[in-house]
């Protein structure tokens, strides 16, 4: 039977598989869920009309064929889904209730059958959509399910054949077991199966449990705890009542007999005495009157109690008081009122071997006449009447009476068995050890009977009672609270669940689904379950602080915000917005920060030599980080090229420091030019920039082509191109970051290399501040509403004229001093750059020239000038007398006005103005030559 | 290197502009020979002056002597590069400028 069980249900094991196996590999899985659902309900739903059959069920022997119907309702249901579970639910019922009617299944189960199997299905979707979150269940409870819905099954076959509930009760017996068990493995087997191919670890177990799993858990040990208990403590009692109860019943019947037997000994006996009485007259009849009515005693007793005369004449004289059963009579009669006595078959008082029974009735002269017999006197008047009293009385409803005498011969019994032994029934007992009343088992023919007896009046009544009626009871009771029980414990469990789910776990979910939302960055989301009080205050306390922290956070952001813009300052006053004057170059620069600190910037400044060195540069990210990046290049350059360093070497070495602590992998794009101003050379050095535009004086700009070194910061060891231009009075220079070509509009289309090109090409005039701002006009126009994501810098430089070594040859009369002031002022006018340079070269040209006009009485004289790092030289040469300016008396500049001497001054004030004076003689010609330090 | 005078009674004031070199300093000269004589205050503006050489320096002292012994003098809004020579040639100590 085992082996017929096991395959029964693997048969749906199988099934899900195979389904399990097409709806994950193969097309299948592409069916609509409706459809799919359809196709696999009514594939289960067939497999509940295959194990109804022979074949699919299995015969436990008497015709009745076990099966495990309501397995496939349960395993479309809890395995593949809610409507797959009921339409196999109703196929497979329906079916079954159908089949009847064509003979192929059994008609006493029919609506128990079919409607447990309808109901399989309904409680497969039920459990699958509200336990298990529409996954399948673990196999355990898939079993426990098959099992719990097998009972119902169980129940319901009792329930509906109540008319005829032994045999009902006898069928349950017998199937309930391996249908439970069968359905139950069933169930199992297909769940877990499909659980070891899917490879989920049954269920959805994470590395923590889930509330509603340990909850489940717990749950799940204090109902089998509780069932356990009360099954066990419903199991006791019933036990128990059904023993006090089938006491009772035998005790009934027993008591009923009993008293029909002792009214009737006791009629006997007092119409015998009274018979006695009438014809007692005091005389010496005693003899005749005993033996007349068949009795063994009569006694006369006297008002004292004492036997006065007697058939036995031996009793004549016995005090009835001192004995306990004689004095009954004595207290009943002569100190009581009774008029008559009567006592039970028992030991006399006078010889405790003896067993009489005595009846006495009360006479006129104050004594009494006392009657005494033995049991086989009385047996001989009584048994006729003690037969027809067992002879038809029943115990429950199986059992019966019977009555035995003293030394257990068969009075009556139910097929008059009278005389044989009562063990010869199968009944034996011993008095001694087995008091009244008390239940003792015996085997009467074959069958177990519950016994009782009671003795009276000389018979033992013997009770007894089908062991299995005195049970059967119980073990209804039993079943079914325990059907019951585990009905409701189930019930109770999934309910429980169900609703600490729906309060707690549910909102237990939302509230942590809008807390990941939270914590994914969207402070926007509120939580909102409201379903009770203690939900409602956690989800406001949620709202509350996202809300607090919003408003933190956006304080911070204010903080930064204004932090950055400080930095933005910061960086922004750092850049040179005072641009040099020169007659040889204009410069001019712009740097439009976008919403964020970038890290481009421009720096320019003039050398020593009377170079400019300038530069645009664009430090990688945005942010605080970028603008101290920026600070430092910046600052790295500028002290390299104002030591002189040469554009190629100051990146080289630049790189090299950029390079160390820079833990952030920062980098900087730049272009250095170093223009000397005096000859128009260029020489620069491009640090992966954006190419400047060039254009020649006449020409249209261009792209300067010259190949780019690596990026400052980028890598060590870097060594960077030499690049030399010769520029030519006119000669533009553009340089930009990318804010500029990249700049985006709306359709994020860049603003490009080529419009730019196209654009400055499209320029009459190109002085550099116009320059810059017309460009940054026509990239606003492109860019229209787009917002500016990135700084745009730009510079530019126009390179006007080269300051060359001049000279001039004049006749030393006062009508020269014109030209010779015109000279002074064009120099002054070349290096106006050169602070209060115009005074110096005003009070050299003045006072040197003076002298030589005044005194030197030279006819000609010469004046030359040249620029050499940084050092502006004039030399003024005349054929005068000889007269050394350098050896003339300073005047004490300290003395007050009225000691002062006037002169000398002129000189004095020329060697304060100078960094240094030369003289000599040479060729009869006085030659002074001044230096002054150009900054 | 043009000169505005403005006498009354005992004061005059000379607004100088343009150059007060070793050229024109002969005429600032002639100037102050005719207002010297009977002046109490002497006042220069050299708003307008450009630039002072030896020469005009040697005028101005002279003035400051004669002004010492008859009156007071003084100099107002001079620029940074005159108020340079007047600091390098000891001229600050006995001039008042304003």
């Amino acid at each position: 039977m085992a082996l017929h069980l096991i395959m029964s249900a693997s048969y749906n094991a199988l099934l899900a598989i195979l389904l399990y196996i097409l709806d994950k590999k193969t097309a299948f899985s592409k069916t609509p869920y409706k459809l799919k659902q359809f196709i696999i309900g009514v594939l289960f739903g067939l497999m509940a009309i295959f194990a109804t059959t022979t074949i699919g069920g299995f015969d436990i022997g008497d015709g009745t064929i076990m099966n495990v119907r309501d397995a496939a309702p349960l395993c479309a249901g809890l395995i593949f889904g809610a409507p797959a579970g009921i339409i196999a639910g109703l196929i497979g019922g329906i079916y079954r209730f159908v089949a009847v009617f064509f003979g192929l299944a059994g008609i006493y189960t029919q609506i128990a059958c079919s409607v447990s199997t309808i109901l399989a299905g309904f409680i497969a979707a039920v459990l699958r959509k509200h336990m298990f979150d529409n996954k399948k269940p673990t196999w355990l409870y898939g079993m426990g399910i098959g099992m719990v819905t097998e009972v119902l099954h169980m129940l319901m076959i009792f329930f509906t054949n109540m008319d005829d509930a032994v045999n009902a009760f006898e069928f349950v017996k017998i199937c309930t077991l391996p249908m439970v068990i069968g359905n139950g493995l069933a169930v199992g087997i297909a769940v877990f199966i499909v659980s070891l191919i899917s490879r989920e670890k049954s269920g959805s177990k994470k590395d923590q449990k889930q509330i509603s799993q340990t909850f489940q858990s717990w749950l799940l040990i204090c109902i089998v705890i509780a069932f356990v208990a009360t099954s066990t403590f419903s199991s006791v009692l019933q036990t128990g009542m059904s023993e006090v109860q089938t006491n009772k019943t035998i005790e009934m019947s027993l008591s009923d007999v009993y008293q029909d037997i002792l009214d009737e000994s006791n009629s006997n006996l007092l119409k015998k005495t009274e018979s006695i009485k009438e014809e007692y007259t005091g005389g010496a009849e005693l003899q005749i009157l005993a033996s007349k009515y068949n009795v063994i005693e009569v006694n006369i007793i006297d008002e004292n109690g004492y036997i006065c005369d007697s058939n036995v004449e031996e009793y004549i004289g016995y005090d009835m008081t001192s004995g306990e059963q004689s004095n009954e009579f004595v207290t009943a009669l002569l100190e009581g009122s009774e008029s008559q006595y009567i006592q039970d078959y028992r030991p006399t008082s006078y010889d405790d071997i003896t067993f009489r029974k005595y009846g006495a009735i009360k006479l006129s002269d104050g004594g009494f006449i006392q009657v005494g017999y033995d049991s086989t006197q009385f047996r001989a008047d009584i048994d006729k009447y003690v037969k027809t009293v067992s002879k038809n009385r029943h115990v429950g409803n199986a059992g019966f009476v019977a009555i035995c005498d003293e030394n257990f011969n068969l009075v009556t019994y139910r097929n008059d068995f009278e005389g044989t032994e009562l063990q010869k029934i199968g009944i034996t007992f011993d008095p001694e050890t087995i008091k009244e009343g008390e239940i003792f088992e015996s085997v009467v023919y074959d069958k177990e009977y519950l016994c009782s007896y009671r003795f009276v009046e000389g018979y033992y009544i013997v009770g007894a009672m089908p062991k299995y009626e005195a049970m059967f009871m119980k073990e209804v009771s039993v079943y079914v609270n325990t059907f019951m029980e585990i009905l409701i414990f189930a019930a109770l469990f999934v309910l429980i669940y169900f609703l600490i789910k729906r309060i707690i776990i549910d909102n237990l979910r939302k509230i942590n689904k809008g807390l990941a939302e939270i914590t994914n960055g969207n402070l926007n989301v509120t939580v909102d379950v409201r379903s009770n009080e203690e939900f409602a205050s956690l989800s406001d306390d949620i709202n509350q602080t996202v809300g607090t922290l919003k408003r933190y956070i956006k304080e911070a952001a204010a903080r930064i915000d204004k932090e950055l813009e400080f930095a933005k300052q910061i960086q922004y006053s750092s850049l040179p917005t005072v641009f040099p004057k020169s007659n040889s170059f204009r410069l001019y620069a712009e740097m439009i920060t976008a919403k964020e600190v970038g890290g481009d910037f421009y720096d320019f400044y003039m050398l020593n030599d009377g170079a400019i060195a300038f530069l645009v540069a664009d430090v990688s990210g945005k942010g605080i980080p970028a603008a101290m990046f920026m600070m430092r290049a910046k600052t790295v350059i500028r002290d390299l090229a104002e030591r002189g360093v040469e554009p190629d070497e100051i990146f080289t070495i630049a790189n090299g420091k950029l390079c160390e602590n820079n833990d952030a992998g920062m980098f900087v794009t730049a272009w250095l030019g170093i223009l000397d101003t005096k000859t128009g050379l260029l020489k620069f050095a491009n640090a992966g920039h954006n190419p400047p535009l060039f254009k020649r004086n006449g020409e249209n700009f261009e792209y300067m082509k010259a190949r780019s070194g690596m990026l400052l910061a980028g890598m060590e060891g870097i060594k960077y191109r030499k690049n030399e231009l010769q520029l030519t009075p006119g000669d533009t220079l553009y340089l930009y970051t990318d804010g500029v070509t990249e700049a985006t509009d709306n359709n994020t289309e860049l603003y490009g290399e080529q419009r730019l090109l196209d654009f400055v090409n499209s320029l009459e005039k190109t002085e550099p501040e116009s320059l810059c701002k017309l460009i940054k006009e026509d990239v606003d126009k492109f860019v229209g509403t787009a917002p500016q994501f990135d700084d745009i810098t730009m510079l530019a430089l126009d390179f006007d004229s080269i300051i060359g070594d001049e000279s001039i040859s004049v006749v030393p009369d006062s009508d020269s001093r014109i030209a010779v002031g015109a000279f002074a002022d064009s120099l002054s006018a070349k290096l106006e750059t050169q602070p209060k340079i115009a005074n110096k070269i005003n009070i050299v040209f003045d006072e040197i020239y003076a002298n030589i006009v005044n005194y030197s009485k030279a006819t000609l004289a010469a004046i030359s000038y040249s620029i050499e790092n940084g050092k502006l030289r004039i030399s003024f040469t005349d054929n005068g007398i000889p007269y050394n300016p350098l050896k003339a008396a300073e005047p004490d500049t300290t003395l007050s006005a009225e000691e002062r001497e006037i002169g000398g001054l002129g000189i004095f004030m020329v060697k304060k103005m100078t960094e240094s004076m030369e003289y000599e003689y040479t060729d009869d010609k006085n030659v002074l030559t001044l230096v002054i330090s150009l900054s | 290197m043009t000169i505005e005078k403005k006498i009354s009674n005992e004061s005059a004031t000379l607004i100088v502009s343009g150059r007060l070199d070793t050229q024109t300093a002969p005429e600032l000269e002639n100037e102050l020979d005719s207002v010297l004589s009977g002046l109490k205050e002497l006042t220069f503006d050299f708003a307008n002056l450009e630039y002072v050489s030896s020469a005009g320096l040697r005028v101005i002292l002279k003035a400051q002597k004669a002004m010492n012994a008859q009156g007071s003098m003084k100099l107002t809004s001079v620029n940074d590069s005159i108020m340079e020579v007047f600091d390098i040639t000891g001229f600050l100590d006995i001039l008042t400028i304003e």
